[in-house]
């Protein structure tokens, strides 16, 4: 096989998006207008498939802080930290988090994705084991496989599947480590947290959580739902990004393990990647005081959760099972979800267009996400707006 | 307990994977399942976890880079209860 025909599949998928009225991949945001609205083919369109869910892109307070720190120290590191040296300011936001979680190590990386890949190819090696859920986001299979370790699936959120494979290993259960999320980011649904902890405290073992997309949501202080669920003290390693309800861009790991300091010299994804820029690392310290200290905003994006579960399900949509800032819209059909998803647009509501084999059992899937910025009117619209499309596109087809 | 052969591992292999196909389809040794069922990975990944629950086995996903058929599959389950 030649270099390039590689790619004859990807070349498959870009013609088939490229024949639709509206490549989904190639929406282009034109001017954004605040945390929940934006111009989006020369039209105000509301923003409900971002994953902003506090609306903090747009605090006052974390872009003053953002620019004082593009003027003080300015617009980038241009290096990694163990080659080129770590600012204060990365140290003081690592101090943050950890007491954020009343962990006593953490550490920052320069995405979401290199916090999975550069924690998960620290901790795991060749002979190691992970259980790895079989929704898990892409950054983490990639870290497993990247490492080496076997690797073993179960099914999505089933901790009697993950008990049986735990048993099935035997000895090198203790050892093990059983990764999942807090919030799966395209139904909506949440992780049995609970129980995969009571299965590691029966089988052994190690829990590694990605709260992606629950910190900040979950939780009295906004920990997540390893805060929600009561299971802080159980978990071994939590990790997440900064580039969603932090409104920046980065990623960290918490743990109560002091191996953790010794990742800093053992994973390649952080020790060769430059380190995330002043302003980044200014936006998110002021963002996670705001996560810890404002429960208003929270309370917000509940209500607004509330709101459109609600009304999406008198529609008869086929929804993800937990109510929460994201509600995944399940269509067998794709030509329907893609109908919709356009008339959505159309309608000046942006969401996500999921298709196979992104989607969950072979289907198609509307993402749809709430933000605490989102008014109760533009939630009416938003569900408005699906009341249209569905009578005109999906009638009697959802689900 | 004697280990089952190949044969009737691919036929319980077949089995598993009717169920897990929403139609109907010829499914022999031979039948690839990516190429020839279109199955998806999510579902690949289910059927497997199936597999594992009939036949008390963990599978590490590095065994299965060269399955490509029916055949192939239980090839590795074989080899797996042998050892």
């Amino acid at each position: 096989m030649a270099l390039f025909d590689k790619f004859a599949a990807a070349a498959g998928t870009r013609d088939l998006l490229g024949s639709l009225p509206v490549n989904p991949t190639d929406v282009v945001i034109e001017r954004v207008l605040s945390a929940s609205e934006a111009i989006v083919a020369g039209r105000p369109t509301i923003m409900a498939g971002t994953n902003n869910y506090l609306g903090l892109t747009f605090e006052p307070e974390c872009i003053d802080a953002g620019q004082r720190a593009l003027a003080e120290a300015g617009t980038g590191t241009t290096g990694s930290r163990m080659a080129n040296g770590s600012y204060r300011a990365h140290l003081e936001l690592e101090a943050e988090l950890a007491a954020f979680y009343g962990m006593p190590y953490a550490m920052v990386f320069s995405t979401g994705y290199s916090a999975n890949l550069g924690s998960l190819v620290a901790l795991l090696g060749p002979g190691d084991a992970v259980l790895l859920d079989s929704e898990a986001h892409a950054s983490l299979f990639d870290g497993c496989r990247m490492s080496g370790a076997d690797i073993f699936r179960f099914k999505h959120n089933d901790p009697d599947g993950l008990a049986k494979r735990m048993r099935r290993l035997g000895e090198r259960a203790r050892d093990a480590l059983i990764v999942v999320e807090g919030l799966y980011s395209i139904r909506g649904d949440c992780a049995p947290l609970q129980e995969f902890a009571a299965v590691k405290a029966e089988c052994g073992g190690y829990l590694f959580v990605d709260e992606a997309h629950s910190l900040g949501v979950y939780g009295e202080r906004g920990r997540g739902l390893v805060e929600s669920e009561g299971v802080i003290d159980q978990v071994d390693f939590v990790v997440g990004t900064f580039s969603k309800s932090l409104g920046s861009i980065g990623g960290f790991c918490v743990s109560p393990h002091d191996v953790l300091t010794l990742f800093r010299y053992a994973s390649r994804p952080y020790i060769f990647t430059a380190s995330p820029c002043p302003s980044v690392i200014a936006t998110t310290r002021v963002a996670l005081r705001h996560i810890a200290t404002r429960p208003a905003l929270r309370e917000q994006v509940w209500r607004n959760a509330h709101q459109l579960y609600g009304a999406l399900a008198e529609l008869g949509l086929s929804l993800g099972p937990d109510v929460s800032p994201v509600i995944g819209v399940a269509f067998r059909e794709r030509e329907v979800a893609l109908r919709c998803w356009q008339g959505l647009l159309d309608a000046g509501v942006y969401t996500n267009l999921i298709l196979p084999p992104a989607a969950p059992e072979g289907g198609s899937l509307i993402r749809v996400s709430v933000t605490a910025a989102h008014s109760s009117a533009q939630i009416e619209a938003i569900a408005s707006a699906f009341r249209d499309v569905v009578a005109r596109h999906a009638s009697g087809c959802a689900a | 307990m004697a280990k089952p052969d190949h044969l009737s591992i691919v036929a319980a292999l077949i089995e598993l994977l009717r169920d897990t196909l929403e139609q109907p389809r010829d499914i022999a040794a031979d039948t690839a399942l990516i190429a020839d069922l279109g199955l998806e990975s999510i579902q690949v990944i289910e059927y497997l976890c199936e597999v594992e629950d009939r036949f008390d086995l963990a599978i590490d996903e590095d065994k299965l880079a060269d399955v490509r058929t029916v055949g192939d599959l239980a090839e590795v389950v074989r080899q797996l209860l042998k050892d």
